[in-house]
């Protein structure tokens, strides 16, 4: 049985661990890198709050194993072939977004992730406590996509936070973050908006903090999007974009080949960047990570 | 050449480890570094080199490299 030592101070993350554990044994080397030297006391808040967004925890541990075994076909064929395996919107919404029960399965495990994953949770950590943190008193939030909601979670719960809003071009998704962020706590008011941030002339809403997370890489251009997202930034507000490189899965379109790619990006769309951080997948350190190819988190902030 | 003996070759490339030697009862378990990532890197070497292709319940039921080896020399054989 994996020991992971301080796991007692930290209840939640040890009951998700027994549970994900005996719904898959075979999982405990992965997870036993996972926290060789990780932040248990984040992982052990995350833990609790995915305790909290459902009634089934088991089904959603389930379908955590079902993502990485869908992640694992994709896998073989990047190594096969160097490339993505869909490369536009209609092929993943044919196969992914249009299936509601594969995409419900696909949520499921994605909120596991965050907790399973060492460069997942390492980013949800750094947007929680560093990025946030930065931005000024009172700034008025957008979040891309919220999907699971537990980004927009943090910034609701700012209190330095004015207003939060979400933009989603999915009812399905928007009704979704909606039960999450309920189920959270989260009772001041989050604008949960069904809105294509293509669609300049429906919005002339201003952010002073702007949050695309795991979006761009399921869009035939990003760029266009951040093009977009930099008229909606107010003076001095601050981006966070956070895009893997390598990271082949099942409604993964847009391939970016490294880091500096994923930086290079954000400055293509007019960007002044602040910072960039990597986190590389579980196991694995940066110049491992580059030299055989696999997952990085690239996280920029930008600025105008 | 044995298949073994060609895996060898493979397994040095991919762990970039000259001095690396396998055996049937090679396994991940035995292996530092041969974790998922490096395992599908190592299965898609051998198609490359074997000129054959593994199913992804084939590449995820593999127990050790004698395994490997029976599983490679049915598919050439065939």
């Amino acid at each position: 049985m994996l020991s992971i030592q301080g796991i007692a101070d930290y209840p939640a993350l040890g009951r998700l661990l027994e549970l994900q554990l005996r719904l898959w044994p075979d999982h405990e080397r992965f997870l036993s890198m996972r926290f060789a030297a990780a932040n248990l006391a984040f992982a052990d808040r995350v833990a609790a709050l995915a305790e909290r967004v459902t009634d089934d925890l088991e089904r959603v541990a389930t379908d955590y194993r079902w993502l990485c075994e869908r992640m694992s076909d994709e896998e073989l064929h990047f190594r096969r072939t160097g490339s993505y395996r869909l490369t536009t919107f209609e092929e993943a919404n044919r196969e992914v977004y249009s299936n509601a029960e594969y995409m419900q399965r696909y949520m499921n495990g994605v909120l596991l992730s965050h907790v399973w994953w060492d460069n997942h949770a390492r980013v949800m950590e750094y947007y929680a406590n560093s990025f946030l943190a930065k931005n000024r008193e009172g700034y008025r939030h957008l979040e891309i996509g919220p999907g699971h909601g537990l980004l927009l979670y943090f910034a609701a719960s700012d209190p330095r936070c004015s207003a939060a809003t979400g933009w989603d071009v999915s009812e399905t998704s928007i009704g979704a973050t909606r039960g999450m962020l309920d189920r959270l706590g989260i009772t001041r008011p989050v604008q949960l908006v069904r809105q294509n941030l293509f669609d300049a002339s429906s919005s002339e809403a201003r952010f002073d903090s702007i949050v695309i997370s795991e979006v761009c890489e399921h869009l035939e251009n990003p760029k266009l999007a951040l093009e977009q997202l930099r008229t909606r930034l107010a003076p001095g507000g601050r981006i966070f974009v956070n895009v893997p490189i390598n990271s082949p899965a099942p409604d993964h379109i847009y391939l970016l080949k490294t880091p500096e790619e994923g930086i290079q990006l954000v400055r293509d769309a007019g960007f002044e960047v602040e910072s960039s951080v990597l986190f590389p997948m579980t196991g694995f350190n940066e110049q491992r990570a580059r030299k055989m190819t696999v997952t990085i988190s690239c996280v920029v902030v930008g600025t105008v | 050449m044995t298949t073994l003996d060609r895996l060898n070759d493979v397994f040095r490339e991919v762990f970039d480890d000259d001095n690396m030697s396998v055996t049937r009862a090679t396994s991940a378990s035995t292996v530092e570094g041969w974790d998922s990532i490096t395992h599908v890197t190592l299965m898609v070497n051998v198609e490359k080199a074997f000129g054959i292709r593994f199913s992804s319940a084939q590449i995820a039921s593999l127990k050790n490299v004698g395994e490997l080896v029976d599983l490679i020399e049915t598919k050439t054989k065939a």
